[in-house]
């Protein structure tokens, strides 16, 4: 039976053929004419914590900022604080120190801000799980905020020597004081009375920090990082860490006078010698008097807590030479400039995880 | 459809093997087969049919979580649900603000300062009832400080009117009330407000004001922020897209107020805007680091280029120019601006504060500031104390202009009844010289006397007429005086409504 099966195979499989090409064709319209829509579908359910349909309240919300107390017994007058952490890396040593915080969990928001980076991504999903283990558990926090933002200059390596350099510096603190400045300015809201702000690598602080810093009463008040390591021995041994907690030297100011509006004055480094004196080296008389005060012109990041007031005043981490200071050491004059001081507590200590 | 002689063998469905059997042509129950597997194909038609008008349904309502859920996510979602009260994710990247940010859907913070803004808030809601830019997509916030009049009462009534407003466009987002106060002993009247030494600390306040405003309410959704005095007189309802359109970090339109004619009808109003120039840095390197450079007054001779001064009424509205010190009538910003830290400087930085101090940090940190100077809203105009005085006088001078413009027409109108009472007296003389005369010449023929009459009777009726035409002169020109004094004052007391309509139109 020489017959040409060609055609009748043709005819045969062309309602399928016609079917399957009219789908794909449907979903190539689809996709050419709406891709916005789809993609934003897609992205909305990939993310572990999606982002919340927006609620808009339609009634008239008053705050009367009057009645936001601050003061030195912030539990008693239950005051709201605000924690505020930019971070690159999770280190669960530093979760659960902040769980063990013993300040009422109920009074306490929490802010983080994440780069949008490989390294983000994962610091963001090691984050979420601890964050819904936390605010399943018994204390949940009040309120939890995680940002993300693409850092421009991305930062390039977080390495300890390479993250230290001085060229590197101007960069890398400018997009630091950035990314402190969002996560300050879009969560600050009108009910907080204490901010602060703990670096991410912090990993041991006292359980009361929080009533400790702010029974000061102080505008900025800061504690003294250190760094636990074994030393060559191989014993337990602590070195200081921080070095952008100091007073100005008239060195300094004289260096600063010399300088270019674009220079920066900064700590720590050998080609800058600028004979501040540092918290990190204070020789007091009585090194366990943890409630002793020194008045401060510069401040570190690390563990440093701020009355709202401050912030709301306009005080924020210059992202640009500033006094040729830039960051937290700008913070801490601008908030001079706004009529705000600083104090330091060379005896509290806080720790620094140690790379 | 196909002949079945040819096709028979293979059309119906005989596995090949059989076309070696010997009889492929006896009795098959052929009927059947191509029935079930017409069936078949019917069915797999259907479930392609199903499956596609499911996937279309999908895709055209995504936002359908009953369908979407029924697929792996739905399960983690409920389970998250407990924990998303009070946990958020935002991706600032998202909210970076786009020149069409209205098709993006994206949000306005819109602050307001406010202190002793009673009289004016009528007119700023009229403003808010009118945006074009999507009501829901907007959220409010105002800062009341210092209040002594009954501002914050007032606003919050207008604000529930608005938010229950019937038309579903109108009412907007979310909207929050900051009373704060900052102890302020400066007074918010024209003449204190705009004294040269009173300048520095009234700017630092006000700059204080609205940190305290924006901290409060700027929130990670938020893709622009909008800066709106609460005086503006009359803008473009579209100025929200107008301003975003130029895709521009920081952007202002050109602020001028109408004034009566007297001062000339129309004038800049926001000197903030500006240019910076090289004497104005020389000046601020021999100021003290305290000082702060203002605007508009003759003891800082800066020479800048104002943005207010370069206005052509018939210019391109599109054109902008760049700036360094702007004015805080009408601002429209990203809000990544303010989230990056820009903010508006309560001290002196680089010798400038509150929103010219804004402009500068926003070009220290590299974004771009733009003003639009053929693209003007006007400013409400209050008149100064000189003005008011000056107001006066006119007042006076056109009282006693009215005065002696009545004395006039009383004159005239005496003047005139006098004549009519002349007239009247000399009819009167007449007819009795008449009658004088007709008792005379009685002997004179009956013709004669007819002729008197009638000849009588015509002087008669046109000295009347003389005295009708006298009494309606009189009339339009007493009209005319009462709607001339009725102009006089409307031009004083509704001029600015008038250039406003001009305004509009132009």
């Amino acid at each position: 039976m020489a017959r040409p099966m060609g055609p009748v195979r043709l005819r045969r499989t062309n309602y399928v053929t016609l079917s399957i090409g009219a789908a794909l064709c449907i979903f190539i319209i689809y996709f050419l004419t709406s891709p916005g829509g789809h993609s934003r579908s897609t992205t909305k359910h990939s993310s572990p914590i999606p982002k919340p349909s927006h609620k808009v309240r339609r009634d008239v919300q008053r705050f009367d900022l009057n009645k936001v107390t601050i003061t030195n017994d912030p539990v008693g007058n239950k005051e709201k604080i605000l924690i505020l952490t930019p971070m690159a890396r999770f280190y669960q040593e530093y979760w659960d120190n902040l769980v063990k915080l013993n300040y009422p969990h109920e009074l306490i928001t929490l802010g983080f801000i994440l780069p949008k980076s490989k390294e983000g991504n994962a610091a963001t999903t090691a984050l979420q799980a601890q964050i819904t283990k936390t605010q399943k558990g018994a204390r949940p926090f009040r309120k939890v905020i995680i940002e993300r933002q693409d850092f421009e200059p991305p930062l390039a390596s977080q390495d300890e020597s390479e993250r230290h350099k001085l060229a590197n510096q101007k960069d890398r603190r400018a997009a630091m004081s950035k990314a402190r400045n969002s996560l300050l300015f879009t969560t600050l809201g009108p009910d907080t009375s204490w901010v602060l702000w703990l670096d991410a690598d912090i990993v041991e602080t006292p359980p009361t920090l929080i009533q400790d810093l702010a029974s000061h009463n102080k505008d900025l008040i800061v504690p003294n990082c250190f760094q636990r390591y074994t030393d060559d021995s191989g014993k337990l041994a602590e070195r200081a860490y921080d070095f952008n907690s100091w007073q100005d030297s008239n060195t300094a100011q004289e260096l600063a006078a010399t300088m270019g509006p674009e220079d920066l004055l900064l700590e720590g480094y050998e080609e800058l010698p600028t004979y501040r004196t540092l918290m990190a080296y204070m020789e007091l008389e009585d090194m366990n008097d943890v409630r002793a005060e020194v008045p401060l012109d510069g401040v570190g990041g690390t563990a440093l807590l701020v009355k709202a007031d401050v912030h709301r005043d306009g005080a924020m981490f210059p992202p640009f030479p500033f006094y040729h200071l830039i960051e937290t050491e700008g913070f801490a004059k601008m908030a001079r400039r706004l009529g705000w001081h600083a104090t330091g507590l060379p005896n509290y200590k806080v720790y620094h995880y140690n790379e | 459809m196909m002949s079945r002689h040819h096709s028979g063998a293979y059309a119906n469905g005989y596995p090949r093997a059989k076309t070696f059997e010997i009889s492929p042509h006896r009795f098959q129950p052929r009927a059947s087969t191509p029935a079930t597997r017409r069936r078949r194909k019917l069915l797999i038609r259907l479930g392609i049919f199903a499956t596609l008008a499911i996937l279309f349904g999908l895709f055209v309502w995504p936002g359908s979580n009953t369908i979407v859920s029924i697929f792996s996510l739905g399960l983690v979602s409920a389970n998250n649900d407990v924990v998303m009260d009070t946990v958020r994710y935002y991706d600032l990247s998202n909210v970076q603000g786009t020149a069409r940010g209205w098709e993006r859907e994206e949000r306005i913070l819109l602050c307001v300062p406010l202190r002793d803004a009673e009289p004016h808030l009528a007119m700023m809601f009229s403003h808010l009832h009118n945006f074009t830019y999507p009501h829901h997509l907007i959220d409010l916030a105002f800062l009341v400080s210092d209040s002594k009049d009954r501002t914050l009462e007032v606003l919050v009534d207008r604000l529930e009117a608005l938010q229950a407003d019937e038309d579903p466009k109108q009412p907007y987002g979310e909207i929050s009330i900051i009373e704060k106060d900052f102890g302020q002993k400066v007074e918010q009247d024209v003449e204190s407000r705009h004294g040269f030494a009173a300048q520095a600390s009234r700017r630092k306040l006000m700059a204080q004001a609205r940190n305290w405003l924006l901290s409060a309410a700027l929130r990670p959704y938020h893709s622009w922020v909008y800066w709106r005095d609460v005086d503006v007189e009359t803008a473009p309802f579209t100025i929200l897209e107008d301003l975003m359109r130029h895709n521009k970090d920081v952007i202002v339109p050109n602020v001028w107020r109408p004034l009566p004619d007297w001062l000339g009808g129309e004038q800049p109003y926001d000197l903030n805007s500006w240019q910076e120039s090289e004497t104005a840095l020389a000046l601020a390197d021999t100021l003290d680091e305290d000082a702060v450079i203002v605007e508009g007054y003759a003891e800082y001779a800066t020479w800048r280029p104002h943005l207010a001064y370069l206005r052509d009424p018939y210019g391109d509205p599109d054109m902008e120019m760049e700036i360094d010190g702007v004015g805080g009538v009408s601002i429209l910003a990203k809000a990544k601006v303010f989230r990056s830290g820009v903010h508006f400087p309560a001290f002196s930085f680089e010798k400038h504060a509150e929103t010219e101090g804004f402009g500068k940090m926003a070009k220290r940190m590299q974004y771009s500031v733009v003003g639009l100077p053929h693209y003007t809203i006007w400013h409400l105009y209050e008149p100064s104390v000189d003005d008011i005085k000056h107001m006066e006088e006119m007042e006076q001078e056109r009282k006693a202009k009215e005065q002696e413009e009545k004395q006039k027409t009383e004159k005239e109108k005496k003047i005139k009844e006098q004549f009519s009472d002349a007239s009247s007296q000399w009819e009167k003389d007449k007819t009795e010289i008449q009658n004088l005369a007709k008792q005379e010449p009685k002997k004179e023929g009956k013709q004669d006397t007819k002729k008197e009459a009638k000849a009588d009777a015509k002087k008669g009726s046109t000295s009347e007429d003389k005295k009708t035409t006298g009494e309606g002169a009189e009339d339009d020109s007493n009209t005319e005086s009462k709607s001339k004094s009725k102009d006089d004052s409307d031009k004083v007391s509704e001029k600015p409504a008038k250039d406003q309509a001009k305004k509009v139109e132009s």
